[in-house]
């Protein structure tokens, strides 16, 4: 528990868990209700939780939280992020509030069997089975932001596929923050039900203007029947007054295929916590990611692999930047249980210290209680190869430059992975981008 | 061109060239050769500017320029181009791309106009033919996969694409069959001019017998013990370098 003023994360929290008129809010009073309790009884883990001593809360809660106001925006950084996609289902955010103005219309944009409508809408079936997934979803870290977002959510959007639909083009959810007086909090919450071997890709882009102070608690549930496949890009750009703690938790059926890809490149304290738990056999889940970090930016990064039935594969790899102070963690867990015989897990996690100050703590867990089972990781942390910078210096290039080659060629091993052209391109610019300005204030 | 006087150098205290002098010319090909630990190699990173080397005396003038005083980037740009032995693999790093950075890096520090990619490729192309070098190792990763001899043909590439002044080889025959050997040191004929210069490393003669030297010079213990003509390698290469190292500690 923080002490302290009345003008702090806290006492906004007390302000805002009154139970108000359901219409303002994502979920339905009786699913708030054991969240709000949670707010009100438990306290915000210290460093002394094994879980969260990597992560700094403290500035995140001292900070006292405006009300969200859903003002103006900044074209130029929208237009930006509407061109990383050629063709997308647009969905906007913008501080907290859904902007038709900047979506397609969320009742005639759509395909037949794609079912989007926003949270604190929704009608009475999709409300049940939006709740149902939010209820049967798992989270071994039943961590307090997840619960801050499940009782205070006012924005987000449940996205259903039917069954044996295949949509080629993605879903693009924009989550833009503007304010420029005061720390705002967002609290999105998705849902996402894929029926049986319907094929979907999601692109989520957080982003805001320089120098807004938000506080961005996301929340996504997502369940795959038998056969669907899922892929989705998680892309974080917001500025570094902002902090981000994410809890994405994935139930995946038989034979269905969850694919992430995380790029989380901004913020002062970022958080993704994503677990993957397999219900039904010949599952598959592929996680991708890079974190990069600089001045004293905090990146954490946690996977959470419930290998709990056979023949199921996951495959892990993340690599972190980090230059400056910034810090990074990767904490990977890969969970085989007893029954789970024939899993294939692998996970690496390479990282990679571009300054002195900059550090990293990884932590790639596996335990492993089926027999019959394939499984492998790893983790390094190292500097750039000198023997490569000097290669490079001798054919004429600069060390400032070769050691931005160097570094740029260890994140496309990553970002060749992202299969949307434009969207692959972005990522890599704004990679490069993000390296120019650490190369010409560290260098 | 080059003109090496008394180098003193040392590794973490131990010394390895103890007074080494060469002067090089342009139009000129010098071969040093020597027994393992000579020196050869260290030579050869001195001159191309890697940390790790203590210079404890003597001077390396290179077209005027206090070479020693410059970075490993500078040195390249005003010409001065390593052949390594053990071409470093670069994950991720584009074979072309790489290679056109490097060149247009030389040229902006010579004043001249950048090559923009189809000029560049123009280039690339007609000198790949010279070490008869498959095309899809363009557009690979630096050295990456790349066979021995593949590996040693791209450094000719690189030789060839940058066009240096001063051009060091080390030890760039072993490891080569025959084949390989020929390609490479073919590579490096077509490269020779009056106004450029190559100092070619080698434990063997064989290299020689492709790439014909003016000099031949004998290393050993971090000295010049014996300077000559072509013959010299020969000689070498019937008696081994013993005797002439047991000739020089004695006159010593």
């Amino acid at each position: 528990m923080v002490p302290g003023t009345a003008n702090n994360f806290r006492s906004w929290l007390r302000e805002h868990s009154q139970l108000g008129e359901q219409s303002q809010f994502s979920l339905s009073a009786s699913l708030r209700a054991p969240s709000l309790a949670v707010l009100e009884t438990e306290a915000f883990p210290t460093r002394k939780a094994e879980e969260w001593r990597y992560t700094p809360l403290k500035q995140l809660l001292a900070q006292s939280i405006e009300p969200l106001t859903g003002s103006s925006i900044d074209t130029d950084l929208l237009e930006q992020l509407k061109d990383s996609l050629t063709t997308a289902y647009r969905l906007v955010f913008i501080d907290g509030q859904f902007s038709s103005e900047h979506s397609n219309k969320l009742t005639d944009d759509f395909p037949a069997g794609l079912n989007i409508q926003l949270m604190a809408e929704l009608d009475p079936e999709s409300r049940q089975r939006a709740e149902a997934t939010i209820l049967t979803s798992k989270l071994s870290d039943d961590n307090i932001f997840q619960h801050i977002t499940r009782g205070l959510s006012r924005a987000g959007l449940f996205i259903k596929l039917d069954r044996d639909i295949e949509i080629d083009i993605p879903i693009q959810i924009v989550y833009l923050s503007s304010t420029n007086s005061g720390v705002s909090c967002s609290t999105p919450i998705n849902v996402v039900c894929l029926e049986e071997n319907s094929r979907l890709q999601i692109v989520e882009q957080f982003a805001s203007l320089k120098g807004t102070q938000t506080v961005t608690l996301p929340a996504e549930y997502i369940h795959l029947k038998a056969g669907a496949g899922l892929v989705l890009y998680k892309i974080g750009l917001e500025s570094e007054a902002t902090d981000h703690i994410s809890n994405t938790s994935v139930q995946v059926a038989r034979e269905a295929s969850f694919k992430s890809h995380q790029y989380l490149l901004g913020s002062r304290l970022t958080r993704s916590n994503m677990e993957v738990h397999f219900s039904g056999p010949g599952g598959e889940a592929l996680l991708r990611g890079i974190y990069l970090g600089d001045n004293s930016q905090h990146l954490d990064v946690r996977t959470y692999l419930d290998h709990a039935q056979p023949h199921c594969r996951s495959d892990q790899h993340f690599r972190g930047i980090m230059s400056g102070r910034s810090r990074g963690v990767f904490n990977g867990m890969v969970l085989v249980r007893e029954q789970a015989q024939l899993t294939d897990a692998r996970q690496s996690n390479k990282n990679l210290l571009l300054s002195r100050d900059a550090r990293v703590d990884t932590k790639p867990q596996l335990e492993i209680y089926a027999d019959d089972v394939k499984c492998a990781h790893g983790a390094t942390v190292g500097e750039l190869d000198p023997d490569a910078l000097f290669y490079l210096q001798t054919r004429g290039i600069s060390k400032p430059d070769a050691a931005l080659m160097l570094t740029r060629a260890f994140a496309a091993v990553i970002t060749q992975e992202i299969q949307i052209d434009t969207l692959r391109s972005q990522v890599h610019n704004e990679i490069a981008q993000r390296l120019n300005q650490i190369e010409t204030s560290h260098v | 061109m080059l003109s090496i006087k008394d180098l003193h150098v040392s590794v973490e205290d131990k010394p390895i060239l103890n007074g080494l002098s060469l002067e090089v010319k342009p139009g000129e090909i010098h071969a040093i050769m020597g027994p393992n630990g000579s020196g050869k190699s260290t030579l050869a990173h001195v001159l191309s500017g890697r940390d790790g080397y203590t210079i404890t005396s003597g001077t390396v003038q290179y077209k005027g320029l206090d070479l020693l005083d410059l970075a490993p980037e500078i040195r390249a740009r005003e010409g001065l181009f390593l052949a390594f032995q053990y071409p470093i693999e670069i994950p991720g790093v584009n074979n072309t791309s790489f290679l056109k950075k490097a060149l247009n890096e030389i040229r902006k520090h010579r004043g001249e106009e950048e090559l923009d990619a189809i000029d560049f490729l123009g280039l690339i192309k007609k000198q790949m033919k010279l070490v008869e070098m498959k095309e899809d190792l363009l557009k690979r990763p630096v050295n990456q996969g790349f066979s021995g001899g593949e590996k040693k043909r791209n450094e000719i590439l690189q030789m060839a694409v940058l066009n240096p002044t001063l051009a060091i080889l080390d030890e760039t025959d072993s490891g080569l069959d025959i084949d390989a050997l020929r390609i490479v040191a073919g590579g490096v004929n077509k490269l020779r001019s009056e106004s450029n210069a190559f100092v070619v490393i080698t434990h063997y003669q064989r290299l020689l017998d492709y790439i014909v030297p003016d000099f031949v010079h004998v290393l050993s213990n971090g000295r010049i013990i014996r300077s000559g003509t072509k013959e010299l390698a020969l000689e070498l290469e019937e008696r081994g370098y013993d005797w002439l190292i047991e000739k020089s500690e004695t006159s010593s």
